[in-house]
């Protein structure tokens, strides 16, 4: 029997891999991001210059970047309507009922899509002449012909709901199978005795599905509120940032790729990762209360 | 009594199947719009509804087109190629990574434990732009698909999946290969690959969905047209100037989906099954 010195010397040795990678790009880029957003970054030479908080004090001030934190903060509306819209479809396909399988399958396509490849359709049914414009006026919410067409995502007004109609779409699989999985963790006869007892259907929803999912629904909402927050490749791909879609991460996106300056690009991404945290912090004490 | 429950059985059945096509409708019906546009010869009914969920005049003529004005093949190979090689990398290092997690114990564990799983919590794409520097400026690998691999190779949810898997395995197993003198290389690679096998594979066809579909890091990091993998080639040109007609641009949206259609087909049981060991 080997010593329980050289098994940390062959821990180590397994995880190095890990670790070096981790370490270059993910561990060092936090660091370095947090240091850039003090300073200036100059692109000929690389040299960051210190300039304390001259960035933080530019974005206190400047308008664009708080409407983009604005239309980030407005994105987690989505995350409530996708969590729980995904359980009720997880229940549906979780009944031993023929198709199933089919239909799992069905819901988890827009998943397995490349975002850009699905929102060069989604352009399209977005069109003033799309899908979309076609099926409101079909079910008489818009008026017919020319008057009821709307651009959804070039007007203002709808443009950042259109995109997250875009999320839920591509979104909701993926938490479904999610949901799914902790579905069938539990045991058919807790549900049979609520039956018995002359629980309906929504009593047990709500006072057996929903606790017994718990720790399901908080991985859930933690990594939608988080897809939220950071919400910006659909933005990028449906509408470049026009029409008032501007996200926060849009923003840390163009200022260091588009007016190359990584300080103030880091400056607003490190306030993007405090708003994570805050948002992680705040669901860990509402759900995670036994764990 | 026993016939009104029949019926209220019946009612709810075909309630749930009311609801399960409909919401089938709202997953599907962009895809089934792209497809009937691509195949429609006559483009004249595109914007007609519901005339156009049919294809009008159907032939393969646009996708031929997509063959012919843009480099979809290069585009294929790019993909497939960083998917390889994403795969085989989130494998080997998840693998690796896992087992001195899950089953030895070492000074540092849950530091390095805890380290790896709180960078879910952060927004990666932060990251992008020290990765940016690091990568055009220290590692010389711009427009290379070694630098656009590179980023993705290490990842939280890999090492979580095969901890978590490495976990179930019984003690008395690695004990008995111990026992028989096995090294920890052997113990990993002989005991605990096999039995974790489909853990692996689910591993594997998650990190090929997203390899495969990655979009804001390699646009950034690739600038030849040359070198860039479907997610990218193709939205740069159906957004660009080549999108002359959409019957063309859905056509290609076709293609491009076809190959991850084909594989989920294949390997559809896994997702769900692979997802499971997260979860728990």
């Amino acid at each position: 029997m080997k010593n329980s010195n050289s098994y940390t010397a062959i821990a180590y040795l397994f995880l190095a891999p890990a670790l070096i990678l981790m370490g270059i790009f993910t561990f060092w880029p936090v660091a370095f991001n947090t240091y850039l957003a003090f300073g200036n970054y100059d692109l000929g030479s690389g040299h960051v210059t210190w300039n304390n908080f001259e960035h933080f004090k530019y974005l206190y001030k400047e308008e664009l970047f708080h409407h983009a934190l604005k239309n980030s903060l407005l994105y987690l509306l989505i995350v409530p309507v996708i969590q729980i819209s995904a359980l009720v479809v997880a229940k549906l396909v979780n009944n031993k009922l023929p198709g199933m399988t089919m239909f799992r399958a069905i819901y988890y396509i827009p998943v397995i899509a490349a975002v850009s490849i699905a929102a060069v359709v989604w352009q399209n049914v977005y069109k003033y002449d799309g899908i979309l414009t076609w099926f409101f006026q079909m079910i008489h919410v818009l008026p017919e012909g020319v008057d009821g067409q709307i651009d959804w995502i070039g007007n203002p007004d709808t443009a950042l709901y259109m995109v997250m109609v875009f999320t839920f779409w591509k979104g909701i699989g993926y938490y479904m199978v999610l949901y799914l999985a902790g579905l069938q963790a539990i045991s058919p006869e807790i549900e049979e005795a609520a039956i018995l007892d002359g629980a309906n259907a929504w009593q047990r929803f709500w006072k057996i599905t929903v606790p017994l999912v718990k720790p399901t629904i908080l991985l859930c909402t933690l990594l939608s509120t988080i897809a939220a927050i950071k919400s910006f490749q659909e933005v990028m791909v449906l509408t470049k940032g026009q029409a008032d879609t501007y996200t926060a991460l849009y923003y840390v996106i163009d200022q260091a790729f588009r007016n190359y300056n990584f300080g103030r690009a880091a400056a607003a991404g490190l306030v993007v990762t405090f708003f994570c945290m805050i948002l992680a912090i705040i669901q860990f004490r509402f759900f995670g209360d036994k764990n | 009594m026993a016939k009104s429950k029949t019926i209220t059985k019946a009612l709810e059945l075909f309630g749930q199947y009311t609801g399960l096509v409909l919401f089938a409708i709202f997953t599907i019906f962009p895809f089934w719009w792209a497809v009937s546009v691509g195949l429609s010869e006559d483009p004249s009914n595109t914007w007609l509804f519901p005339r156009s969920f049919i294809p009008t005049d159907p032939g393969l003529m646009w996708f031929q087109r997509v063959f012919a004005e843009i480099p979809f093949m290069t585009y294929l190979k790019n993909s497939t190629l960083m998917s390889i090689g994403t795969i085989v990398g989130v494998v080997i290092i998840s693998v690796l990574a896992g087992y001195p997690l899950a089953r030895l114990k070492f000074p540092g564990k849950n530091l390095i434990f805890v380290a790896i799983i709180a960078t879910m919590m952060l927004p990666m794409e932060v990251g992008m732009i020290p990765n940016f520097i690091t990568m055009t400026r220290y590692l010389g690998l711009g427009d290379t698909l070694t630098g656009a691999i590179l980023p993705n190779l290490a990842g939280a949810f890999g090492i979580f999946l095969m901890k978590q898997a490495f976990e179930q395995i019984p003690q008395d197993l690695i004990d008995a290969a111990r026992v028989d003198g096995a090294t920890e290389l052997q113990i990993l690679w002989r005991v605990m690959v096999p039995v974790t096998a489909p853990s692996i594979a689910a591993l594997a066809i998650f990190t090929l969905v997203n390899a495969w579909n990655d979009y804001v890091w390699p646009q950034l990091i690739l600038s030849t047209r040359e070198k860039m993998p479907l997610a990218v080639g193709v939205f740069n040109d159906l957004t660009g100037p080549f999108a002359v007609s959409t019957s063309l641009v859905m056509a290609a949206v076709v293609l491009t989906i076809i190959p991850v259609l084909i594989f989920f087909a294949f390997t559809q049981r896994y997702f769900i099954s692979g997802l499971d060991g997260a979860v728990k």
